[in-house]
């Protein structure tokens, strides 16, 4: 299979897993309890009222109706007619219509709090990164040492704590007690650095640099450290199957160099692999964000989901499922296609 | 339905690793402390104390110095208009009737944490056998009849694993809400058998007569792991169906149901049961996250007490400690078990595993 078609199959998969996400959203609301008109509104109005806001939001329409609307609406962005309860004006949005609560549009809220959720991500990939592979490389080249044996230990650790008491175990001890960082929130964020960047005030921006790196230490650690266990555990058994491989032999029987070996075709054997799971494990990832934006106060799309869900602001809750879900579904596509284009022995199919 | 070959590569196994014997030896503690727990918990997970707020595990006496205003005959002494204070050297005393401490409503940590593990202990097993259930019915369904039922089943599951598990989650809890909880009676407590033994030691008597039964964070948790059950079912059943004694069977008539679950699903069993090990890990850590975000209505549980302890973090770290110390050794254990039977019966299977 070519590579257009193999493209073709996995967005058309992809679409349907979309239409299936935006489908199972709109059905949670509308098994929900409560009436949405209740979040809006006082307790005291009149029923009146209540209908008319009832009709405002399209709920006294049949199921079907309201379910066309919902798809359409993210499918082609149509404005959606709701008001703004603080001016009474009519609010558009991009298809994931009006808070509840705010009364401002869900896309513009979901869209501002993604970059925190991004930031804190991709910082947990690198630290993972950063520190899992050359742990799981040592501790499969030295097997039964004492590195060895602290690496397992580690992994099994990590793979086993929850990352929201690890969490709060670093403020405790870093933030609290020995006032290395700071105990929560995002003072800074890479769209702000960006804008001192571009607007020319460099020393500004390296400073804005240097306090978001300050703010985002303990969370990224928080989320990464599943993940560097996972990677750690991944890597070090990776290896040791490869290495037990008679082209490792023949290499070496060769005379290559041991380290040439090593680095250069074991582990980029092992890395394929690796490449699969943590694409898998994406799903952990943004999850855990979830949790460790609630320990940190990071004000990301976590944040926005649980607030949501806590107020019954439903508009939100979906407008945050959705984008959640697409993500992780786009970023699934994209690592299934960087898979079969860095493995030459896995074709398109 | 264990071959004896099958307890062979067990024992093996067991024998070959000294981990796996940690792992056993934890979970089995853990169950018989949750099971016994109005017997061996110290104290009343649930009464509060304010007079022993905040006393510092064994070990972890603290000394501080305050100043304390100076008492003669027991009144304060003034001098100039001012109460005349001293510095005196304090101690954050513990003590063996609080071994770990306690919290900030002078509760027993030690009695919160075993009660605390019935909970987490009845969602981790009725969770993933709601979800195994689930899951195998789906999944043996889909692999034994392929063709459009796989295609609408798996898809569906693969629309499921677009959320992550805690998103998910944290939505049908907005929908399910409390909905579905429970208390179940104490049977020990209930007799009479537990007041007793504890009255005989000179333990405090008063325990608890229900353990909260979180119904919506089970059905929670199964709904959204029941998808892994379901791809390991379907890819036995797929390989399955193609043995001589399953054709065998449908040459007989047998119908299609009773050749799933009676020739099909025993054959299968190895490797959906050492998923299930590793899911009872999993899906405790779910619970103990969902408690700690609020949305679970159990009032003693880990997570829950780990979030209960954030507002000493300044003054008494050992309220979030311990409970996160609870959850991450139980889940060592189980993992500990989980990798063992993997190992000596190689289904080779994948699973979500981690908060």
């Amino acid at each position: 299979m070519s590579l257009a078609r193999f493209l073709i199959k996995r967005l058309l998969q992809g679409v349907f897993v979309v239409w299936g996400v935006v489908t199972i959203v709109f059905g949670l609301r509308v098994i929900a309890p409560g009436d949405p008109a209740n979040v809006l509104l006082p307790p005291d109005v009149g029923p009146e009222v209540r209908q008319q806001v009832i009709a405002d939001l399209g709920l006294d329409q049949p199921l079907y109706v309201q379910y066309w609307e919902f798809v359409s609406g993210i499918a082609l962005g149509v404005p959606e007619g709701l008001f703004n309860i603080a001016t009474g004006q009519p609010v558009g949005g991009l298809g994931l219509g009006t808070s509840l609560t705010t009364g401002t549009s869900v896309a513009s809220r979901v869209g501002r709090s993604l970059p925190a959720t991004l930031e804190l991500a991709i910082m947990a990939t690198v630290v993972a990164v950063v520190i899992a592979i050359p742990l799981g490389v040592i501790s499969a080249t030295n097997r039964y040492s004492v590195p060895d044996y602290g690496a397992t230990l580690f992994s099994l650790a990590g793979i086993s704590t929850p990352n929201f008491w690890l969490g709060v175990m670093l403020i405790i001890v870093l933030a609290v007690q020995l006032d290395l960082f700071p105990t929560s929130q995002r003072a800074i964020g890479i769209p702000g650095v960006v804008d001192l960047l571009v607007s020319g005030q460099l020393v500004a921006a390296a400073e804005g640099f240097r306090t978001w790196l300050w703010y985002i230490t303990l969370p990224a650690i928080t989320l990464g450290t599943y993940f560097t266990a996972l990677i750690t555990r991944l890597t070090r058994s990776g290896m040791l199957d490869e290495l037990g491989k008679t082209y490792v032999r023949a290499s070496r029987a060769k005379g290559l160099p041991d380290a040439l070996v090593r680095y250069k075709h074991v582990l980029r054997n092992t890395l394929i692999p690796i490449i699969t799971v943590v694409g898998l494990q994406l799903g952990t990832l943004i999850g855990g964000a979830v949790i460790t934006e609630f320990v940190f106060d990071w004000p990301g799309l976590g944040q926005v989901l649980i607030n949501s869900i806590n107020s019954r602001d439903w508009p939100m809750v979906q407008g945050s499922l959705i984008v959640i879900a697409v993500g992780f579904v786009v970023v699934n596509i994209v690592v299934d296609t960087l898979y079969t284009l860095v493995n030459p022995r896995v074709g398109f199919d | 339905m264990i071959a004896p070959r099958t307890i062979r590569s067990l024992k093996r196994g067991l024998s070959r690793n000294a981990l796996a014997k940690v792992g056993i030896a934890i979970v089995v503690v853990v169950l018989f402390v949750a099971i016994f727990a109005p017997f061996v918990a110290p104290d009343r997970p649930g009464t509060q104390n304010l007079n022993e707020s905040r006393q510092p595990p064994i070990g972890f006496e603290k000394a501080t110095t305050q100043e304390v205003p100076v008492k003669e005959n027991g009144s304060v002494v003034f001098e100039d208009g001012q109460i005349v204070t001293e510095n005196r050297t304090v101690y954050e005393n513990s003590s063996w009737d609080h071994p770990l401490g306690t919290d900030g409503n002078g509760r027993d940590i030690l009695s919160r944490l075993i009660y605390g593990a019935r909970v987490s202990l009845l969602v981790g097993f009725f969770g993933t056998g709601l979800a195994m259930l689930v899951g195998v019915t789906v999944g043996l369904t889909a692999g034994y009849y392929r063709g459009k039922v796989d295609d609408v089943l798996m898809r569906s599951a693969d629309v499921m694993l677009a959320f992550p598990s805690i998103v998910l989650a944290i939505a049908l809890i907005g929908v399910l809400q409390d909905a579905l909880e429970q208390s179940i009676p104490d049977p020990f407590v209930q007799t009479g058998v537990a007041p007793a033994f504890r009255s005989a030691l000179g333990l405090p008597t008063g325990m608890p007569e229900s353990t909260t039964l979180p119904g919506t964070i089970i059905v929670v948790v199964a709904l959204v792991n029941w998808v892994w059950f379901a791809r390991v079912a379907r890819g036995e059943a797929l390989s399955l169906r193609e043995e001589s004694y399953v054709k065998a069977a449908r040459a007989l008539g047998a119908n299609d149901a009773s050749i799933m679950f009676r020739h099909v699903l025993p054959n299968a069993i190895t490797p959906i049961l050492v998923l299930g090990t590793i899911q009872i890990a999993a899906i405790i850590l779910l619970e103990s996250a969902l408690s700690f975000l609020g949305f679970s209505s159990a009032n003693i549980s880990w997570g829950f007490d780990i979030a209960l302890g954030r507002q000493y973090q300044s003054t008494a770290w050992w309220i979030s400690a311990m409970p996160g110390l609870a959850i991450v050794i139980t889940v060592i254990g189980l993992n500990l078990v989980g990798d063992w039977l993997r190992d000596a019966l190689d289904p080779g299977i994948e699973g979500e595993g981690g908060v």
